[in-house]
C-alpha cells in the first residue's frame, strides 16, 4: 500500500470528498475550498495514526466512480471511509472561507467584565433559586 | 524525619518522597516544603508547555481526537503507561506531566457535599467517611484561595462557606438557555463554579473564554498545579524530578519504607532514599505502585495485608444529553467549564428506584466537529451501520446549520458506588516504554449506576425541551469518560478492610502515605479534585503536625 500523497490519491480523495462534502445548502463542495492541497498534507502529518486507513481507503475505491466508491467502501471497510471523511470534514471546517459561511471565528478569545453584575442576578432569576431555600441533606447528628 | 530545609541533591535521603506530581502530590509538596521538610517528587511526565496546547490553532479539534485526547491508550505517548481495559464498561482518562490529569480537566469545580461524607448513615449502603464535610471545609475553603476558583456564594445545593477568591465566568447564551429550561421547571440551578479565575490570580491569567480547556489551556487561565502550587514549592526547596517513573517503593527487614527505584529519562535505573514515601499517582497509578512492590514481606503488593488495594474502583459512569435550539449559542465559547451546574436530583430519592444522585454540569457544544464528537470522542454520530447519507452529502451541511452554534451538552456525573468486584489489578503482559507491568481493569457499570443514568439523562432531556429544544440527542454510559479515579485504596479506621487511615497512612506500613483519590471510601456524584486537594490539605497538616512522632527507616 502507498502512503504518499500523489497526484493519483490527491484526485481520487477530492474525487471522494466532493461525495462526502458536496455543494449543497448554500455551502460549497470540498474540492472548491482545496481539501486536497496543502492541508491535506498538514492533516495527514498532524494525524498520522489515520494514514494507514485512509491510504486503504484510497487504495480500495481506485478506478470506481466516486458515488459507488463511498457506497462500497461504507459496506466493505467502514473504518477507512470514517477516516477519508474526517481528513476531508477537518480540512473543510479548517477553511476560512467555511468559517466564515458558517458562523465560525475558530477558538478565540471572549473576555467577560468580571466587575458587570450578571444578567441572572439584575433580573432576579436566581432570586427565584434562592428563594427556594437549601436542597442539600445536612450532616446527620452524631 | 530531619526538618532540614530542601535542596536536596540527586538520589541524597530526604525526609519525604512524593510519587506524583498532579493536584494531590503538589499540595503534600508545597506544605511539607514550607514546613522545612526536604521533599523530591518524583514523576513520569513533565512539565506541560503552553505553547503546545492546539486550542489557538486551527486545526484544534483535529489535535483534540489523538494527541491531546484524555485516554491514554488512544494518545499512546512514551510518558503515558497503557492501561488494559477489555475487561472494563468504562476507559480510564488521565494525563502525564507536572498537573496530572488537570492539564486536561475541565475545571468544574464541585467540592462534594455533606451527605457525600455519610451514605452509610443517611442512605444505609456503603460506607460513610472516617470525617465530616465539617471537617473537611476549612481545607477546603483554603484550597479554593489557592486554586482562584471563580464563582457565586450562595448556592443553595451547598452550605454556607467563605465566598469564591473570584466572580463568576459569564454564563453567556448556551447557559442562559439552560437556566431558561431550569427555571420553567422550578429546578435547582447555579452559575458554573469553575477552576478558572475570572481575574488575573496567584500565577493564573484570567480566563478569556477560549473554550480549548480540554486539551490544555494556551491562556495560563485554567488552574493547574504546574502555576499555582509547584513554583511556590519549588521555591521553598522541594525537588521535581520529571521523566521519573516509579516502579517499586522498597521496604527494609523491619516493615518500613525506605524510599523507591525510578527509572530516569535516560532509562537508568536510580533510587531516592526518603524517612517517608507519599504515593499521588491517582486511583489507577497507586494501586498499580503498591501492587508492584511486592516483597517477601509483603507478598500481595505492599499495604495490601486487607487484600483492598486495587479493589472499589469508581470511575463516575457519565452519560451526556445535547439539546439543539433555534437560536444561536456561541456554541464555541468557553469556559469548557461548567457554565451553569444543576444539582436538582443529587440527594438519595429510594421512590427512583436507585440510591444517590447526580450533578448536572452544562457545557457549549464546541466547534464543529463538536456536532458529532464530545471531548475527542464521535459519540453524536451515526456510527457504523447507517448509511454513507446518513451524516454525509447534503445531511452534514444540515447537520452542521442545525446544531453548530445551536447546542448546549449537559454532563451527568453519577455516583459510582464501590464494589470489590470493580478492580485494578497487574497485566501479565502489557508494559509500559520502561517495561514495568501496566495496569489492567476489571470494571462492570452497576445496575444502579446504570438506572441512575438512565433517570437523569430523562431529566436533563425534559430540561433542554423545556428550554425550547428542537433535537435532542442522548449518549447512554460514553465509554471514554473515566476521568474520576477513585477508590481503589480505600480510607477507614479497619485495618482488615481499609488500606490508610484518615490521614492517609497506611495500616501496614507506618511511613507511607497515600494522598490521592484512591482512598476515597465512596465517590460523590461530582468531579472530584476540589476534594482530593482538600483531603490531601487536611493529611498533610496532619504529617506535619505530628511529624516529630513519625516513625522511619
Ligand atoms: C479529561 C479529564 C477531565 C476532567 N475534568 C475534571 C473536572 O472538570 N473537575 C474535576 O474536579 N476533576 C476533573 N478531572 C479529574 C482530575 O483531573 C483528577 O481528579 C485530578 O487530576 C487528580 O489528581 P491526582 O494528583 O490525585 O492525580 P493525577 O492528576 O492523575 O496525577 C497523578 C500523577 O502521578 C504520575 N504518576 C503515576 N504513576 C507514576 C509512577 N509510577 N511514577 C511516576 N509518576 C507517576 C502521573 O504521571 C500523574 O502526573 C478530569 C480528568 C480528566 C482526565
Ligand atoms: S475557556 Fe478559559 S480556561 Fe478554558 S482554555 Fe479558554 S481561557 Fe483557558
Amino acid at each position: 500500500m502507498s502512503t504518499a500523497i500523489d497526484g493519483g490519491v490527491r484526485a481520487a480523495f477530492r474525487a471522494i470528498a466532493d461525495v462526502l462534502i458536496p455543494a449543497a445548502e448554500g455551502m460549497p463542495a470540498a474540492s472548491e475550498v482545496d481539501v486536497h492541497g496543502p492541508v491535506l498534507d498538514r492533516i495527514i502529518g498532524l494525524r498520522p495514526d489515520l494514514a494507514e486507513r485512509f491510504f486503504r481507503g484510497i487504495g480500495a475505491i481506485a478506478g470506481l466512480p466516486p458515488e459507488t466508491a463511498a457506497v462500497q467502501l461504507n459496506a466493505a471497510d467502514p473504518q477507512a471511509l470514517a477516516a477519508i471523511g474526517l481528513v476531508a470534514s477537518a480540512a473543510y471546517y479548517m477553511q476560512p472561507r467555511v468559517r466564515e459561511l458558517i458562523g465560525y471565528p475558530g477558538q478565540e478569545k471572549r473576555p467577560g467584565n468580571p466587575d458587570e453584575t450578571p444578567e441572572y442576578v439584575a433580573n432576579g432569576m436566581l432570586q427565584q433559586v434562592l428563594d427556594r431555600g437549601p436542597i442539600f441533606k445536612p450532616t446527620p447528628k452524631a | 524525619m530531619s526538618g532540614k530545609t530542601g535542596g536536596a541533591r540527586r538520589d541524597e535521603p530526604v525526609d519525604v518522597l512524593i510519587v506524583g506530581a498532579g493536584p494531590s502530590g503538589a499540595v503534600a509538596a508545597r506544605y511539607l516544603a514550607a514546613a522545612g521538610l526536604s521533599v523530591v517528587a518524583l514523576e513520569q511526565g513533565h512539565w506541560p508547555d503552553a505553547a503546545d496546547f492546539p486550542g489557538r490553532k486551527r486545526e484544534f479539534e483535529l489535535a483534540a481526537q489523538k494527541r491531546w485526547h484524555p485516554n491514554p491508550n488512544v494518545r499512546d505517548l512514551p510518558r503515558d503507561y497503557p492501561v488494559e481495559t477489555s475487561a472494563s464498561d468504562i476507559n480510564p482518562l488521565m494525563y502525564a506531566a507536572v498537573g496530572g490529569s488537570t492539564t486536561l480537566y475541565a475545571g468544574h469545580w464541585t467540592p462534594f457535599l455533606p451527605s457525600d461524607f455519610r451514605v452509610k448513615t443517611l442512605d444505609g449502603i456503603a460506607d460513610d467517611w472516617p470525617f465530616t464535610y465539617e471537617d473537611l471545609l476549612p481545607s477546603l475553603e483554603e484550597i479554593e484561595r489557592e486554586v482562584g476558583v471563580s464563582g457565586l456564594p450562595g448556592n443553595p445545593a451547598y452550605p454556607p462557606q467563605r465566598a469564591f477568591p473570584t466572580p463568576p465566568l459569564p454564563i453567556g447564551k448556551a447557559g442562559r438557555k439552560a437556566v431558561e429550561g431550569l427555571d420553567k421547571l422550578g429546578w435547582h440551578w447555579w452559575p458554573g463554579t469553575n477552576a478558572m479565575p475570572s481575574v488575573p490570580y496567584n500565577g493564573l491569567n484570567p480566563c478569556v473564554r477560549r473554550g480549548t480547556c480540554m486539551t490544555g489551556c494556551p491562556e495560563g487561565a485554567k488552574s493547574t498545579v504546574n502555576i499555582t502550587f509547584w513554583p511556590h514549592a519549588i521555591r521553598s526547596g522541594a525537588r521535581l524530578i520529571t521523566g521519573a517513573r516509579v516502579r517499586e517503593i522498597e521496604v527494609n527487614d523491619q516493615g518500613l519504607a525506605t524510599g523507591a527505584v525510578y527509572i530516569d529519562e535516560n532509562g537508568r535505573e536510580r533510587r531516592q532514599r526518603a524517612a517517608v514515601v507519599i504515593v499521588c499517582a491517582n486511583g489507577i497509578g497507586t494501586p498499580r505502585l503498591l501492587l508492584l512492590s511486592k516483597s517477601k514481606r509483603f507478598p500481595d503488593g505492599l499495604a495490601n495485608r486487607s487484600g483492598m488495594v486495587g479493589k472499589r474502583l469508581m470511575m463516575h459512569p457519565f452519560s451526556a444529553v445535547l439539546g439543539v435550539f433555534e437560536d444561536e449559542l456561541d456554541g464555541w465559547m468557553g469556559p469548557f467549564g461548567q457554565l451553569v451546574e444543576s444539582f436538582e436530583f443529587y440527594e438519595t430519592d429510594a421512590s427512583r428506584g436507585f440510591m444517590r444522585g447526580a450533578k448536572w454540569g452544562a457545557m457549549p457544544g464546541g466547534g464543529p466537529l463538536g456536532v458529532t464528537s464530545f471531548v475527542g470522542s464521535q459519540i453524536f454520530s451515526a456510527g457504523e451501520g447507517g448509511m454513507v447519507e446518513d451524516v454525509w452529502g447534503e445531511n452534514l451541511h444540515k447537520l452542521v446549520a442545525r446544531r453548530f452554534n445551536h447546542c448546549l451538552v449537559y454532563g451527568i456525573i453519577g455516583e459510582d458506588l464501590p464494589e470489590e468486584s470493580n478492580q485494578v489489578v497487574l497485566d501479565p503482559e502489557l508494559t509500559d516504554s520502561d517495561g514495568v507491568p501496566a495496569p489492567k481493569l476489571l470494571y462492570k457499570v452497576s445496575q444502579n449506576s446504570h438506572d441512575m443514568l438512565r433517570f437523569h439523562v430523562a431529566r436533563c432531556t425534559e430540561a433542554v425541551e423545556a428550554a425550547g429544544a428542537i433535537e435532542t440527542v442522548v449518549v447512554h454510559q460514553v465509554r471514554d469518560t473515566g476521568w474520576h479515579l477513585l477508590g481503589s485504596c480505600r480510607m477507614g479506621e479497619d485495618a482488615a478492610t481499609s488500606v490508610v487511615d484518615q490521614w492517609g497512612r497506611s495500616h501496614d506500613v507506618p511511613n507511607l502515605y497515600i494522598f490521592d483519590g484512591s482512598t476515597f471510601p465512596t465517590s460523590g456524584g461530582v468531579n472530584p479534585t476540589a476534594t482530593i486537594m482538600s483531603v490531601a490539605l487536611r493529611q498533610v497538616r496532619r504529617l506535619i503536625a505530628q511529624r516529630h512522632l513519625q516513625e522511619a527507616a
